[in-house]
């Protein structure tokens, strides 16, 4: 077994040559490209980058799912550089700034996203180069902007390819909230990546059908969907998007999905609401293309009623647990050893302990640690035990279950990981708003805010103004964010938060008014 | 049926909102209750109905049914 992903994949490309590892849309009709050719195009992206100056270089990918993106992203890791996908949804301030902070050089920007070009430009100045993740070349008058099909062709006339990466080096960055308000650069090596490949006990036959529907630029799809479904010979179908993932389902007929629970709840309210005289088998063949056998769920936890649900239309669901810093699967149920409520067996290379009832993890698939955050990762990562943040305990058959947070993250039923203080920070910049807290209700995030009482009392606000006013605030600030990241709810509040005695806002009494 | 019943009946699948008791300035995650899949699983529907094509990135500025119901007749025109 390889600790590269180089070494999965070339053994992936040997056993699988002409299945399909992609399948994806366009303009409706079905594309596909077999593993052979998938390797000739990250080997050409490679090289390509190697011919053109790049190596042991941090490269940024900023686009949703394409084939494109995952031969570029491998491309990237399995040479010497180093590869940090970026959320293609964040504000621009916030992707120049990642793109940044994270010392990237290269760039590949999707052209959906080519609107962005000219501002990456003048704010990222160490940006050596941006790649258009198109084949079709043009002339730009910026020598700094290129095109993927242009980078491919270099690395095809180039001979011979330039070493290959060591078990122990960094092979990708992937960006977390942080609980500081700043989100925190996961550092990944090749071996945490490629020995959680290998750790989660599941195989297919090749060829089997996985579509894949969440963010790529996630360590959960990224590793779980994409390197673990090509170490395994399937063919992975990229969900255009979110709008169609249920016409999707029909279009590819997976047999695999991975999902976080906000996409089984919804499926469930579709399902639910059918007709009762319908039976279930039909049902659940129009709803999810008809070959679907397993669903894998992380991310946030699933509350196992839809487990006993989905069962009745045929489909087993498997809870697991993870995160980016390690790489990211912890533990999960398998279809061979399964209990519902838990969030699985830990896997064979992770070692699981409890201070105070945190559960603390150890192993080849932990992370090195935060890029050029030593205090976060010390306090992260002691004595080569990684901090989870979850409490949780070990059942008498060895099943984890998590039972509280220690963390002040707000985790959402869609995956996501919203650091509270984060979005603080952005609304407490508003003029009516004197105190600030967010919390995770009804599965979206609400404002509490106590107003500046020196705005009211200057501008005569009486209580609707107010609420109005904060409500335009909150929709000009959603407009700019990611939907994860908007704000559903706003309490306007009559009294200050209670505070401690170093004047912070306590949070726990935040409800309390 | 109206475009505009039409529209509200697709509504309604993912909320306990009836069409007609329905007005353009009901915000879908606040006042109707959708989760941001319902919503892009909805939008889906309008493009299958409608027969419309509609891009991830315009949609995502779109709180209440009255914006929805622009758009749409934005795109058919």
């Amino acid at each position: 077994m390889g600790t590269l992903i180089l070494d999965i994949l070339e053994e992936s490309e040997k056993k699988f040559s002409e299945t399909a590892a992609v399948k994806w849309l366009k303009k409706k009709e079905i594309y596909e490209i077999s593993y052979h050719e998938m390797m000739e195009n990250v080997r050409a992206v490679r090289k390509g980058l190697s011919e053109e100056g790049f190596q042991g270089k941090h490269i940024a990918l900023i686009g949703g799912s394409s084939v494109e993106w995952i031969e570029s992203y491998l491309g990237i890791m399995t040479g010497k550089n180093v590869a940090v996908p970026l959320d293609a949804m964040l504000p621009i301030e916030d992707l120049t700034e990642l793109i940044n902070r994270s010392d990237s050089e290269g760039l590949f920007l999707s052209p959906k996203n080519q609107g962005l070009l000219e501002e990456i430009l003048a704010e990222c100045p160490n940006l050596k180069k941006i790649w258009l993740l198109q084949e079709e070349t043009a002339e730009f008058s910026n020598e700094r902007v290129s095109f993927l099909g242009k980078l491919k062709e270099t690395g095809r006339e180039k001979e011979g390819d330039d070493g290959r990466p060591d078990a122990g080096d960094i092979a990708t960055i992937i960006f977390t909230s942080g609980t500081t308000g700043k989100s925190k650069g996961v550092m990944l090596t090749q071996e945490n990546l490629a020995s959680n490949v290998h750790a989660v006990d599941f195989t297919v036959e090749p060829g089997t059908t996985i579509l894949s529907v969440l963010p790529i630029h996630h360590a959960f799809c990224l590793v779980m969907d994409w390197l673990k479904g090509f170490s395994l010979g399937a063919t992975v179908c990229i969900n255009d998007s979110l709008m169609h993932m249920v016409k999707n389902m029909g279009i590819f007929k997976p047999e695999i999905m991975l999902m976080v629970p906000l996409m089984v709840e919804t499926i469930y309210k579709r399902l639910s609401a059918a007709s009762p005289l319908i039976p279930k088998k039909l049902v659940a063949a129009k709803a999810f293309g008809g070959n679907l056998k397993i669903i894998f769920t992380g991310g946030a936890h699933l509350d196992p009623f839809y487990i006993d649900k989905f069962a009745g239309y045929g489909i087993d669901i498997f809870e697991g647990y993870g995160m980016s810093e390690c790489s990211p699967v912890i533990s999960s149920n398998t279809p061979q050893i399964h209990k519902a409520g838990s969030i699985g067996k830990p896997l064979s290379n992770a070692q699981v302990s409890f201070e105070d009832g945190e559960i603390l993890v150890r192993g080849s698939s932990v992370m090195k640690g935060y890029y050029k955050m030593p205090e976060e990762t010390e306090e992260t990562l002691r004595g080569g035990w990684l901090h989870t943040g979850d409490k949780g305990y070990l059942d008498e058959d060895g099943f984890l279950f998590i039972n509280g947070r220690i963390k002040n993250l707000i985790i959402l039923s869609n995956g996501e990981n919203i650091s509270p203080e984060e979005i603080e920070n952005k609304l407490a910049l508003g003029k009516l708003v004197g105190e600030v807290v967010v919390t995770g209700e009804n599965n979206g995030l609400t404002a509490r805010i106590y107003p500046d009482q020196d705005v009211v009392a200057a501008k005569h606000m009486n209580e609707e103004k107010i609420r109005t006013e904060l409500q335009a605030f909150l929709d000009k600030y959603n407009k700019s964010q990611p939907t994860y990241r908007q704000i559903t709810g706003l309490v306007v509040r009559k009294n200050p938060f209670n505070k401690s005695t170093t004047k912070k806002i306590k949070r726990q009494e935040a409800m309390i008014d | 049926m109206t475009q505009d019943m039409q529209f509200k009946t697709i509504i309604a699948q993912y909320c306990k909102v009836k069409p007609e008791e329905m007005t353009d300035d009901m915000r879908f995650r606040e006042d109707l209750g959708f989760s941001s899949l319902d919503f892009m699983s909805f939008l889906g529907e309008v493009e299958d109905t409608f027969d419309v094509e509609l891009e991830e990135e315009d949609v995502l500025h779109i709180f209440t049914i009255g914006e929805a119901l622009g758009m749409l007749e934005t795109l058919q025109h």
